[in-house]
């Protein structure tokens, strides 16, 4: 067991570095002054200088250099907001994504999960069709829709709201179900397939035929073997989660980390781009691991898997 | 794990038993999806004349014989009933951003009608969808079996590099594939730069598309590869290709449907994604996405021409949620968990 | 267990809600207004976007500084009127005794040296320097000397080391340079005794010349025009004359500077510069609340100060207790928040969360500007900005994307430009207010000055113009449109108009903005949008762009006429004969050579609250705070 999450830790690193290396290539092989801002060219002498600077002309170096510090927890400067540091905005930004990802995930799972037992417990039922149609909606409009929509409906026309911002409690629900939408529809949709899956074997015949109650069987039994692959969904989308998402931000005002991901390419902010990604890989691969764990704590019976 | 077949309790309903919902969901989705692709192909023609002519009134006054636009006279006669719903380009009052009885979805900011935006938008959008589905099929099907297949060290590192992709940042590669790709395939289209933006930006969506393909293939070839007929026909002294051409691909086919119909809405979103960042769709071209994106500005505290909003995402959301569900339904049909 | 999941969930999210809801709400401030996007900078020298101007001339006092109302130029830090010597080029300034900054310290004429050598500096500075060099003397010889140096100092460094120095390991040397002047020399010569048997020739050799070269800069900036007398005189030697030099004073680049920055200047080998040769601080100087090294934070001049400030959700200024009309200013804290989302933000100023929009330009915006000119928003106003959109041609390249480039020929580029119906686009495409443009510079915001009138439309003339040209419409090459994402609407109305009215083919390519200036500056276009905000009240402002040569000459264009007409009209003292020159000029633009089409000149609807006092719509967007009153 501590083998194996040994080994799965020592892999996570390795796939964190090697995210790092390729993000790094596309650095350096896509065009564009970072220095630059606004309408005005900038004088050749004075970017080459701060290319230098920075040792960004030396490609090598630059990797190296950067990699050092991101070790020590320092990802250096960025040129986007030229007065922060990376470490600044990813200190500023990345506690909010991660409140609105945790509560995104916590309804996603809340919702997600009932509707796909149900759905699939009421096969080709209305109810299976209804729900999981609406949930579905979540994954058939684009983001910025359901969040505009949601925005103008709840904070404009009902004044339930506030429209957008960040810092109070009531300024948490719009974004957090906005940003759950799409993962909620996934692990319904997963759900669903994996309790079907269940219902159908072997044993739950048997539990059945020995006169288990129905809701014992769906919950204690059939759910059990149906949560495994939600669960290994998990790891990855709360990861995705957590880091934010650029339109839920945009949408709802939120000074969450989501957008640097973004906007870092876009102005081609190495130090930022650089950073963030690593961020979020380094989250993705501690999300498996500790996926990994609860998998093994939930059916000590696997050894080996995924 | 040897498991019944479950055919048996899933698809016929009891006799006298009411209409399943699920017939009458998976119909409509079909009956949704063929109507919209054929009322797309069907109208092309004409919409792909009409999806760029705007009323501007005075501005387009001077039009030359040589303009790429067809007279309002021949486009009537053509199209019979439609040509009330399109206004005449010259027309003194302004037509734009009108929605009535004079026509049928209404138009956009530049007087454009967004019937004929929708239209060939909505194959656009499809054709996103489909061209990454087709990459996901060809390289994730290839990557998952050869390294389903391969085992050991080339499985572990071939999943590797799909983990390494998996954690990149998604708009950095967009942007470098345009840059990288624009310049080779406008040459290569002998100039159509339109028609190279478009397939870069295929290639960029359907350039991630294929990651989790390639694990679900890999999953599957591997859990095969450990059943009772593969060991049999390999004891039997079965070379890896014929094992893979009689044993694995055929039962292969289920999953790979399966998720060649989820990728298609998945891709379509990506699209209305890059649309939303104005890195996708180049305009004047339409899309779904693009439509959308556009539409969800034109309702707000001061205007309120909800058709621009309304109209695009109705289409969107009623094709996604066909494909979705007829996705799912063809996996309860195939179920990928039962091949043996 | 799934229930003590659950429970565990549960409670976590509980405890975030509990935390949330505990978390100290600070009381709203007096006034709160809403920027698109943050503050890139708070550093005068580099800064390049209005937002963060407007935060600046709040924040900063200048020599002069402007007029809430007007925008003319008021007295500032100084007393007005300077002391102008006969020929126009000197000026003398007298700094107010009761200058302070918000330590309680005088402002002083070295000060002002201090920031606008930062604005000069290749290291510190970025887009403005042109503002200093065109107009101060010695200024471009300086720049040029120093750009000259770093360029060899970053090639010398590149070649002693390889390129593998750490620049995070430089603190270390800063350390032993901070202790002070003297302290620095004895350090530079320790880090050398230390540095010299290690290090190998070549690097030794790059330190010495950086040595040298540290040792001449003061040197040589003190030789620039500009000089401080005593602690409260200014003196200011110009190139030639220069009749908006008051304006140009209050102007970001030209802000002063508090010497605490030297706190946190980065030094190489003791020195006060980068190994690369640039002058460089910790680009934290900015915080309100930052102390490395004994740093005390920001210090201003003007009428706020910084409190605090927060990336993508907040900066809060307050009044400066040490300025010296402190007592007179009636808001004392104001709040820039940030909304990425200008609908967003519109709605919350609907709900009275706001007070002040200075921008409301978003899609479907004619509705707004529909409100602000009818009065049935009293709220809303339109301003007609000192600024101009308009279509760049390229004049060089001979060919685009393998593409041959029509827009060399002065005949298409007067064609395209006769063939467009700028009123259609202004009036039915965008229908917000814009005013029709005609010329480069906008008409009616410097008063003496009277653009050319440019050429009216005239499609017949065009289509003979292309003929001429021995350009074929149909059968000829598609002609390239550059554009960005905001600007869809216009450019895709501007290419349905050419294919219409010309038979031309048009492709739009919509390009990310990074991309897109690159491909704008290195010419890699044919026809590409533009826009031009006027920094100071003179038409060069505009004219200078298209001087042969100019680092915003994105058409390539060059005319030696032209360029002849901007030399004159600087050397000339009569400004009415001045400005007769710069419309000469200007009308070789807009009615001969047509090196770029100008389509409007932007209406910027912003709101202001009923209850706002003291805010005034004006075309350059400047909001100076001092005089707000808000009443609740």
């Amino acid at each position: 067991m501590s083998k194996r999450v040994l080994r799965r830790i020592i892999l996570g690193v390795l796939t964190v570095f090697g995210v790092y290396a390729l993000t790094f290539l596309l650095v350096v092989s896509v065009p564009g002054n970072p220095f630059q801002q606004g309408e005005r060219n900038m004088p050749r002498e004075a970017a080459e200088a701060l290319r230098a600077r920075y040792n960004m002309d030396n490609n090598w170096a630059y990797f190296g250099q950067f990699l050092r510090g991101a070790l020590r927890w320092d990802f250096g400067p960025t040129f986007t907001y030229a007065d922060w540091t990376c470490n600044q905005i990813i200190a500023e930004s990345l506690p909010v994504s991660m409140i609105l990802g945790f509560l995104a995930m916590v309804l996603a799972v809340m919702i997600g999960i009932p509707v796909g037992v149900g759905s699939a417990v009421r096969r080709d039922g209305w109810f299976d069709v209804g729900t999981l149609g609406f949930v579905l909606l979540g994954i058939s409009l684009p983001t910025f829709v359901t969040g505009s929509a949601l925005l103008t409906l709840l904070s404009v026309t009902w004044k339930l709201a506030p429209v957008g911002g960040w810092g109070t409690l009531a300024h948490l629900p719009l974004p957090a179900l906005t940003l759950s939408l799409p993962f909620m529809a996934t692990i319904a949709r997963l759900t669903r397939v994996a309790m079907l899956d269940a219902l159908s074997s072997d044993f739950l015949r048997t539990a059945t035929a020995k006169g288990a109650s129905p809701r014992v069987v769906i919950w204690r039994h059939a759910f059990r073997v149906a949560f495994l692959p939600v669960l290994s969904y998990l790891g990855p989308a709360t990861a995705q989660a957590m880091t934010g998402s650029f339109v839920v931000e945009k949408v709802f005002g939120v000074p969450g980390m989501g957008q640097h991901f973004v906007n870092a390419a876009l102005n081609r902010d190495a130090g930022l781009i650089l950073s963030t990604v690593l961020v979020f890989s380094t989250l993705l691969v501690a999300f498996n691991v500790l996926i990994d764990v609860l998998y093994a704590w939930l059916d000590p019976r696997i050894t080996e898997a995924v | 794990m040897g498991r019944a077949p479950v055919s048996s309790d899933r698809g016929g309903s009891a006799p006298g038993a009411p209409r399943r919902p699920r017939n009458i969901v998976v119909w409509g989705s079909a009956l949704c999806l063929i109507a919209f692709i054929s009322a797309s192909v069907a109208t092309l023609p004409f919409s792909s004349r009409w999806y760029n002519v705007q009323a501007l009134g005075r501005a387009v006054r001077h039009r030359p014989a040589a303009a790429p636009v067809v007279d309002i006279a021949a486009y009537a006669r053509a199209s019979g009933a439609t040509a009330a719903t399109v206004p005449e380009p010259t027309a003194a009052p302004m037509t734009r951003l009108a929605h009535g009885a004079s026509s049928w979805l209404g138009h956009d900011d530049l007087g454009r009608s967004l019937l004929f935006r929708l239209l060939p938008g909505y194959l656009v959008s499809l054709l996103v969808g489909l061209s990454a589905a087709l990459i996901a099929v060809i390289v994730g099907t290839t990557w998952g079996a050869v390294a389903g297949l391969a085992g050991g060290r080339v499985d572990l590192a071939m999943m590797r590099i799909v983990d390494l992709l998996y954690g990149l940042p998604y708009v950095l590669m967009v942007i470098v594939l345009k840059v990288a790709l624009s310049q080779p395939l406008t040459q290569l289209f002998a100039g159509r730069t339109r028609l190279a933006e478009i397939v870069v930006l295929f290639a960029a969506i359907g350039g991630m598309s294929w990651l989790t393909m390639a694990r679900v293939v890999r999953g599957q070839v591997l859990s095969l590869r450990a059943q009772g007929f593969v060991e049999a026909a390999r004891a039997a002294g079965a070379g890896p290709w014929h094992i893979l051409r009689r044993h694995i691909l055929p039962n292969l086919v289920g999953p790979i449907a399966v998720y060649a119909t989820l990728v298609v809405p998945q891709a379509i979103l990506q699209e209305s994604f890059l649309s939303f960042l104005g890195i996708g769709i180049q305009q004047p071209t339409p899309s779904l996405g693009r439509l959308a994106a556009d539409g969800v500005e034109a309702v707000n505290t001061f205007v309120g021409y909800w058709w621009l909003i309304v109209y695009p995402c109705a289409a969107l959301a009623l094709t996604l949620l066909a494909l979705n569900f007829l996705g799912d339904r063809l996996r309860d049909a195939l179920d990928p968990r039962s091949v043996a | 267990m799934f229930r003590n999941v659950l429970l565990a969930c549960l409670a976590l999210l509980g405890g975030v809600v509990a935390l949330y809801a505990a978390a100290e709400r600070e009381p709203r401030a007096a006034f709160t207004y809403v920027n698109p996007s943050d503050i890139h900078t708070l550093d005068p020298a580099r800064m390049s976007w209005t937002q963060d101007f407007r935060i600046a001339l709040n924040l900063w006092e200048g020599l002069t500084t402007s007029d809430p109302r007007t925008t003319e130029p008021v007295a500032g830090a100084a007393r007005l009127p300077p002391r102008v010597s006969d020929d126009g080029l000197t000026y003398v300034f007298t700094i107010r005794p009761d200058a302070r900054w918000s330590n309680g310290d005088a402002v002083v004429a070295a000060d002002f040296l201090r920031g606008w050598r930062r604005a000069l500096e290749p290291g510190t500075a970025t887009d403005y320097t042109f503002l200093l060099t065109d107009h101060i003397a010695g200024a471009a010889g300086y720049v040029a000397w120093r750009r000259e140096a770093v360029a060899r100092l970053t090639a010398l460094k590149r070649r002693s080391e390889g390129g593998t120095v750490d620049t995070r390991q430089m603190p270390a040397l800063e350390q032993v340079a901070a202790l002070g002047p003297g302290m620095a020399a004895s350090g530079a010569a320790e880090h050398d005794r230390k540095s010299g048997s290690a290090a190998a020739d070549g690097m030794s050799f790059h330190v010495r010349s950086a040595r040298k070269h540290a040792a001449e800069m003061d040197e040589r900036f003190s030789h620039i025009g500009a000089r401080a007398i005593d602690d409260r005189t200014l003196e200011v030697r110009l190139i030639h004359p220069c009749a908006y030099f008051l304006d140009l004073a209050a102007f970001p680049c030209f802000l002063p500077c508090h010497e605490s920055i030297e706190l946190l200047r980065e030094r190489y080998a003791g020195l006060p510069i980068t190994a690369e040769g640039l002058v460089a601080y910790d680009p934290q100087w900015t915080k309100p609340r930052y102390h490395r090294n004994g740093y005390p934070g920001l210090i201003t001049n003007g009428p706020f100060r910084l409190e605090d400030w927060r990336i993508k959700r907040r900066a809060r200024l307050v009044v400066n207790p040490f300025y010296y009309d402190a007592a007179s200013i009636r808001c004392r804290t104001i709040d820039m928040l940030v909304y990425d989302n200008l609908t967003a933000a519109i709605m919350a100023y609907e709900a009275g969360a706001v007070d002040f929009l200075p921008a409301m330009d978003v899609p479907y915006d004619h509705e707004i500007a529909r409100l602000a000119q009818s009065g049935e928003r009293p709220d809303f106003h339109l301003c007609q900005t000192f600024a101009t959109y308009f279509l760049n041609f390229n004049c060089v390249s001979d060919s685009v994307n393998g593409r041959s480039n029509p827009l060399r020929d002065a005949r298409v580029r007067r064609a395209l430009s006769l063939a467009l119906d700028k009123h259609a686009l202004v009036e039915r495409v965008l229908n917000r207010g814009d005013r029709v443009a005609r010329s480069f510079v906008p008409p009616g915001a410097i008063p003496e000055y009277h653009p050319p009138a440019g050429l009216p439309m005239d499609v017949a003339e065009a289509r003979r113009l292309l003929a001429d040209a021995g350009l074929d419409p149909a059968a000829g090459p598609a002609i390239e449109l550059l554009h960005v994402a905001t600007d869809e609407l216009i450019c895709q109305a501007v290419a349905r108009m050419w294919e219409e009215n010309l038979g031309l083919r048009v492709e739009l390519r919509s390009k990310e903005s990074k991309t897109f200036g690159e491909d704008k500056a290195e010419h890699r276009y044919m026809i590409a949008r533009g826009n031009w905000y006027g920094d100071y009240m003179d038409p060069t402002t505009f004219l200078d762009c298209l001087a042969t040569g100019n680092g915003n000459n994105d058409s390539g264009y060059s005319n030696p006429h032209y360029d002849a007409l901007l030399r004159d009209a600087a050397a000339m003292r009569d400004p009415a004969v001045r400005l007769g020159l710069l419309r000469a000029a200007e009308a070789i633009l807009v009615e001969e050579d047509f090196p770029i089409l100008p389509i409007l000149h932007y209406a910027t609807p912003i709101a202001i609250k009923p209850q706002v006092q003291g805010l005034y719509p004006n075309p350059r967007l400047r909001f100076p705070f001092r005089d707000l009153v808000v009443q609740r």
